[in-house]
């Protein structure tokens, strides 16, 4: 008999046991829902449970096993979502006054997609107000803490969703990211976290911060339960004008085809010279990259337009696109947005449209160098998170947070991107890197993620608290 | 090539920032007048940073597709 407890079954190896009879979906919810009234309250990751919608869920799930009805891997397995995705008939806040009593008519695209597997919905997650503002304790619900360490942030604005992975509250939840959202908490949390190429899954009833640079992705504890996700939520969307029609590979296939005979390209300038890096960062990137070597792939540093630029135009842009989207609120009742909210997004006020046309020109000349590149090479490997999490206490509560993380250059672009755990800091602190593909080549850095994962063996580490 | 006019000095910039919050029909609240100058002080370095010489093909003509709005009609 193995002593692994429920909740550190992945999702695969969840999939399995529901599937051969040996656990049911009801005894994965109530250890779940267990888990999260115990271990939340130090975390703050949930908004809200469901749980009555959970243990529907999961009766129904066990139901379909019962009469041999299979809709897919995720029948019957739990999951939550950022509180910005729309549930029908559950309120889905934005962790904001503004949208405090918002309940939905109808589920997002992404929602509907688990749905119809089967799944198992746990709640709503803490995010930064309307994905952007945070962490504020001038909100309706507190942020989220890092589960390494709850006097550190989770990252976000994905926060709930870190941080109740993290925890072994829930083995996958979606995130959403515009400039670093999913792969930013999954840095500082130690988790899987892949941002997919825009136009890959519907961001349709997804709240939005900067609309050209959006995406919808998920934070999971391995590489594989990433992939399970990916391959729920991935399709076309005829009504999410960014949609692309192509057809949807089976993202499980390949998996463990390691990384023997790849060429991945280390664009190191972009982080190793930052005066910001953490010394432990870069040894864990280089380290990284010596395992890919020892695994067969071939490492060659490669050169990309400087760092400053990608986040100068992703900024820019994304500020002008949420002032845009808020305007009205912003006129009519400002102060109901949080004080990090409001400073950050204004800025979008101060954008010319002359400064707007010359953003979406670098943001091309941009994704053409970074694509010219990929040409070359099957991936990139590059830093995520520049430092471990950042205390609490070390942000300045007045000013909006810019700690140093290099995720935003792939919304410039577009491209796919995966943050995985490295290793960890003197202090205990997660380390990561982010694994870059081709537009539509997920499978590519899934395998290489995998590859990596293996032969790491990190995600046996969890923290103290999510022991319970 | 086209660039941005020197950096402005500090009452400038200020006098600057009032009319854009003004035009964009802001009240900025006195208690935050200050972190958001500084924002845009940072805003206004990256938004030079965005005028360099560039060519027809940087032109972002792909943001607009007749077929993309129609698809899902």
């Amino acid at each position: 008999m193995s002593d692994t407890k429920l909740f550190e079954l992945s999702i695969a190896d969840a999939g399995r046991k529901l599937r051969d009879g040996s656990i049911t979906s009801t005894a994965l919810t109530e250890d779940a829902l267990s888990r999260i009234a115990a271990i939340d309250p130090a975390l703050d990751s949930f908004i809200t449970v469901t749980a009555d919608r959970a243990r529907t869920d999961a009766v129904a799930a066990d139901a379909a096993f019962a009469k041999g009805i299979d809709n897919g891997p995720m029948q019957g397995v739990p999951y939550a979502l950022k509180d910005i995705y729309d549930t029908a008939g559950i309120r889905s806040t934005c962790h904001s006054k503004l949208r405090l009593d918002h309940v939905p008519a109808a589920d997002s695209v992404v929602e509907s997609k688990f749905k119809a597997q089967g799944a198992v919905l746990l709640g709503k997650l803490a995010t930064h107000e309307f994905a952007l503002g945070g962490p504020s304790f001038d909100l309706p619900f507190p942020p989220a803490r890092n589960p390494w360490n709850r006097e550190h942030i989770p990252g976000g604005s994905s926060s709930g969703s870190g941080a109740a992975v993290a925890a072994g509250l829930v083995r996958m939840a979606m995130g959403s990211d515009t400039g670093g959202s999913i792969r930013g908490p999954a840095a500082y949390c130690g988790t899987v976290g892949l941002k997919p190429t825009y136009g890959l899954v519907s961001r349709r009833g997804v709240f939005p911060l900067s609309t050209t640079l959006d995406h919808c992705g998920p934070l999971s504890w391995t590489v594989e339960d990433s992939a399970i996700a990916l391959q729920t939520i991935a399709g076309y969307d005829a009504l999410d004008p960014a949609s692309v029609d192509i057809p949807i590979p089976n993202y499980l296939d390949g998996l463990d085809r390691g990384v023997d005979g790849l060429r991945i390209g280390l664009p190191r300038h972009f982080f190793a010279k930052t005066e910001d890096v953490s010394a432990e960062v870069v040894a864990a990137i280089d380290s990284a990259a010596e395992r890919l070597v020892k695994l067969g792939a071939a490492i060659e540093e490669i050169t990309l337009p400087d760092y400053d630029l990608f986040n100068a135009c992703g900024r820019i842009i994304m500020y002008t696109e949420a002032f845009a989207i808020h305007e009205q609120d912003y006129q009519r009742r400002p102060l109901d947005f949080g004080r990090l909210t409001h400073l950050r997004m204004t800025l979008g006020a101060f954008v010319t449209g002359a400064d707007i046309q010359q953003a979406m020109r670098l943001r091309r000349e941009l994704s053409r160098a970074v694509n010219l590149q990929l040409k070359n090479y099957d991936a990139l490997i590059t830093a995520s998170a520049l430092i471990p999490a950042p205390a609490f206490a070390d942000l300045d509560p007045n000013s909006p947070p810019l700690w140093p993380i290099q995720t935003m250059p792939f919304n410039v672009t577009g491209n796919p991107a995966m943050s995985i755990p490295t290793g960890f800091s003197a202090s205990g602190l997660p380390l990561s890197m982010q694994i870059v593909g081709r537009a539509f080549d997920e499978s590519m850095v899934l395998r290489i993620g995998a590859a990596f994962e293996s032969a790491t063996g990190l995600s046996a580490r969890r923290p103290t608290l999510a022991q319970g | 090539m086209i660039s941005m006019p020197e950096t402005p000095d500090e009452a400038a910039l200020a006098l600057e920032f009032d009319v854009l919050a003004k035009r964009a029909g802001l009240a900025i609240p006195e208690d935050r007048k200050a972190a958001l100058f500084a924002g845009f002080k940072d805003l206004r370095r990256m938004l030079a940073m965005m005028r360099q010489p560039r060519t027809a093909a940087d032109e972002p003509a792909g943001t607009f597709s007749i077929q993309s709005v129609t698809r899902g009609l």
